[in-house]
């Protein structure tokens, strides 16, 4: 296809929507690139007293420092862990759910799950990490039931065990999410034309050929674009969860880039160094968007650039 | 099509305050407000109450000063997460108490050296001796901040044991006739008795023998009793040998793991509660307020004034649910310094004033003048008449219609106002008669307890809280090494050390507790411990403690 020229009446036609494209570009170039100017501090001694323009520059130390630390290799396992574990989780639940609340027959019933499916989200971290750690301590709702039903002879601290660390907070993850990342797909399958439905039926097609057949191929776009976005997010497995329901007794598996990032920029005051684990984060999620995105394009499926 | 034009126009003008107008809580430099009042702010780096906006003694004050101060505390945050936060902004409240960012704050060019100022506020400058604002300088010689606290004029008056100690119940140590327990065996037996005896409260509740606080740097809780147990005071990162002037590591020392080994024991036996590693400080707190808990060690300020009023507005002194301490050591018959005598001069963080400040005379115009006497009374005891009553020999005391008022969280956001990170003084009053506030006035102090301490302090035949441990004059001119170790950051390999040994004692020591088999635990811990280098962090230490022995020797 040859670009048509663009022309004077063009630009007259155009004139609002080229505004409100200024001021968004405006926008994203103070809020998104400006503030990038701070990655210099990453190769940086960096000194608030010197500031950005007069700390010494000191190349990659900061980037060797960081991979030297087997604290921070750690972090990366704990943060891809999760971030894995919760992709998967809440991507399969969120689909299964759309899927399962479309082929309930009730209208009322169906908004009224819907509903109530997506109200977690509104809540803060904050809030859910405090009913989880209410619910899951030794007096808590879960070990009561648990003992009462003789599956535990007596109550088990969820929090002082590394390995129910990572369960726990997909758990979180899915709780929380799923309701709400349903109504993307839940949206995408009202859009199915509903003579393909019909079609299959009169080919005979139970309930389970037509979800098989109709539904999951009808919102294959919508699943695809979303996974290659939330790879991207892998690595934003999450702060205040880990950062609350963490304590030093699971700190191995319980910290994240970003409680490393605050631990070291904020806390220690080693703000080059939180710089450089922030660089690394953001160039890894670059990374992942770009490799499977290219993986979709060869397959030939759809795709966000 | 022009309203469009106009409204988006509007949008770009309002997204560009939005740019500029980020700073918030910054400083208003002692702005005059409509009253002629200069409006100060301070942000202190520790859990505070705020209080009300019209609050009856600030009110009082800013009439007698003419300045206020609006106070801010630490919320949610840890102290450096804070100041990281303040530094990283570049704006800063007019009054601040960075508490272990303080160097930070120095090193990033935020303060204001107030040396050349002190001479002119004779109030400020008699705070301290010659010699202890020399201890305050920092690398570049001069003075950044004021130590706001443990400054003693005249004779001291302690009357709160206002430091760390074994705690139990007083209705513990009543149902087994008040004992003498001197050892860890004779306070967790004493403990194991009293629960098997009386497994729950007189409503049922169940009883929690013992508890330990782990939250984040409140792990003091659990960490740091060996120090105390060998019988050596408060340096808090390590033990100095007063004869040999060697810092010792109190983390490796046989009373260290005698003292796990025991917690590993009891935790085994379920008198440990199991809930200790993983509860937050809040739920602790909570715990202690329902007057469950039998004991624990912890610092005085770190619960008596949330728990220990719990406890009391709930009436639950009246089960015998207050705490006194106990004078525990490793073995019997060794002498205690759970409490030292003498103020410690905190050398690591005090008040300070910022570069945000612009008008930083009126501001140490009004630290200077609520040290005068009369307003100190004002801040520490209240109003004449209304919050505390004089009697015909001058001594001052209250009533229990006031003691209850100064108990309540919403009478004192309403109407007291301590300006409490401002510099005071403790010990007695110029007038030569009341003690500078009233938890240390003895008559008030003894006055104001409920029966389950009084019949406690009257079987051991004490009258204090420090009177159960006993005193002990400072070790000597390093005393409390705590105050460096507090300041050291990763930039030296001992600051390096000192954070990893934070981590792994973090980690380790309640998997020490908490292991099946302790012998195993240990040496894992050990091991582990070893490979943070401690010795990097121990030759600095000894490096300060001979710096110090040699700065005080100048003034002999």
């Amino acid at each position: 296809m040859k670009a048509k020229s663009f022309t004077k009446t063009d630009v007259k036609h155009q004139k609002v929507l080229l505004i409100w494209a200024a001021i968004i570009t405006v926008y994203g170039i103070i809020f998104y690139y400006v503030p990038l100017v701070g990655w210099l501090m990453a190769f940086q001694n960096y000194k608030p007293v010197t500031g950005i323009l007069h700390s010494q520059f000191i190349g990659l130390d900061k980037f060797k420092m960081l991979f030297s630390d087997v604290a921070f290799l750690r972090v990366i396992r704990n943060t891809l862990a999760m971030g894995i574990i919760n992709l998967v989780a809440t991507f399969i639940m969120a689909i299964v759910f759309a899927i399962l609340l479309n082929e309930v027959a009730s209208k009322g019933g169906k908004k009224v799950v819907q509903t109530i499916s997506y109200l977690p989200h509104f809540l803060s971290w904050i809030i859910v990490a405090g009913i989880l750690h209410d619910a899951l301590s030794a007096s808590g709702i879960i070990n009561e039931l648990l003992v009462h039903f003789h599956i535990f002879a007596k109550p088990i601290d969820f929090f002082a065990h590394e390995k129910y660390f990572w369960p726990i907070v997909a758990f979180a993850n899915v709780w929380k999410e799923t309701g709400w990342n349903a109504i993307i797909y839940l949206a995408a399958i009202t859009s199915i034309d509903p003579s393909l439905y019909e079609a299959a039926a009169i080919d005979g097609a139970g309930r389970w050929a037509k979800i098989k057949n109709v539904t999951l191929p009808g919102i294959k776009p919508t699943i695809m674009i979303l996974l290659l976005m939330n790879v991207g997010n892998v690595l934003n497995a999450g702060f205040e969860i880990q950062y609350i329901l963490g304590n030093g007794l699971i700190q191995k598996v319980s910290q994240t880039i970003d409680i490393y990032v605050l631990k070291w920029g904020i806390s220690q005051m080693d703000y080059a160094l939180g710089t450089a684990a922030g660089i690394f984060k953001s160039v890894v999620s670059i990374v992942l968007i770009v490799f499977f995105n290219n993986m979709a394009k060869r397959h030939g499926e759809e795709r966000l650039f | 099509m022009k309203k469009k034009i106009v409204s988006a126009l509007l949008v770009t003008t309002m997204l560009s305050t939005v740019v500029t107008g980020c700073g918030k809580q910054a400083g208003r430099g002692g702005a005059v407000n409509a009253d002629g009042i200069k409006e100060f702010t301070g942000f202190f780096a520790v859990p505070g109450n705020e209080l009300n906006d019209d609050n009856d003694v600030q009110k009082i004050l800013a009439e007698k000063t003419g300045c206020t101060v609006k106070e801010t505390w630490l919320t949610g945050q840890t102290a450096e997460e804070a100041i990281g936060t303040l530094i990283a902004s570049g704006e800063y409240p007019d009054f601040i108490e960075a508490g272990n960012g303080s160097v930070q704050m120095y090193e990033a060019g935020a303060l204001v050296a107030l040396d050349d100022y002190l001479d002119d506020y004779p109030n400020i400058k008699n705070f301290f001796t010659e010699q202890e604002w020399d201890s305050l300088r920092q690398s570049d010689g001069h003075i950044y901040w004021i130590p706001q606290f443990s400054n003693i004029q005249g004779e001291e008056k302690a009357c709160e044991q206002n430091d760390e100690a074994f705690w139990i119940q007083t209705r513990v140590l009543e149902w087994a006739g008040y004992p003498k327990i001197e050892t860890m065996d004779e306070y967790f037996d004493l403990i194991e008795d009293y629960v098997e005896a009386n497994p729950t409260m007189e409503d049922g509740t169940e009883n929690i023998p013992y508890t330990i606080l782990c939250d984040d740097w409140r792990y003091f809780c659990l960490e740091n009793a060996p120090q105390f147990l060998d019988g050596y005071p408060n340096d808090g990162s390590c033990i100095v040998d007063p004869e040999t002037k060697t810092v010792i590591d109190y983390n490796t020392t046989p009373t260290a793991k005698k003292y796990f080994e025991k917690l590993n024991e009891e935790y085994k036996k379920g008198i440990v509660d199991p809930e200790s590693f993983t509860q937050s400080y809040d739920e602790y707190i909570a715990k202690l307020s329902s007057g469950r808990v039998c004991g624990m060690i912890d610092q005085w300020w770190d619960f008596a004034f949330t728990a220990g009023d719990a406890i009391k507005t709930a009436g639950l002194d009246k089960e015998g649910c207050q705490y006194v301490p106990l004078p525990i050591t490793i073995e019997k018959g060794m002498k205690n310094q759970w409490h030292n005598s003498g103020g410690v001069l905190n050398v690591s963080s005090g008040l300070a004033i910022t570069t945000s400040c612009e008008d930083v005379e009126g501001a140490l115009q009004f630290v200077n003048d609520i040290l005068d006497q009369d307003l100190l009374n004002l801040r520490l005891w209240g109003v004449e008449g209304v919050d505390y009553e004089v009697d015909e020999n001058g001594v001052f005391y209250r009533t229990p219609e006031e003691r209850k008022n100064c108990a309540d969280t919403a009478y004192k956001a309403a109407h007291l106002c301590p300006y409490s990170y401002f510099p005071r003084w403790e010990g007695t009053s110029t007038d030569g008669i009341n003690a500078t506030r009233p938890e240390n006035q003895p008559g008030e102090f003894y006055d104001g307890l409920s029966d389950n301490l009084k019949k406690c302090f009257d079987a051991y035949g004490v009258e204090t809280y420090v009177d159960m441990l006993g005193t002990t004059p400072p070790p000597g001119d390093w005393y409390p090494m705590y105050t460096f170790s507090q300041t050291m950051t990763t930039s030296t390999p001992g600051g390096t050390a000192w954070n990893k040994m934070g981590e792994v004692k973090h980690e380790y020591l309640p998997k020490v507790v908490m292991a099946d088999d302790f012998e195993k635990g240990w040496d894992e811990y050990m091991k582990v411990y070893n490979d943070c280098h401690p010795e990097d962090f121990l030759k600095e230490m000894q490096e300060e403690l001979d710096r110090r022995i040699e700065a005080a020797a100048k003034y002999k």
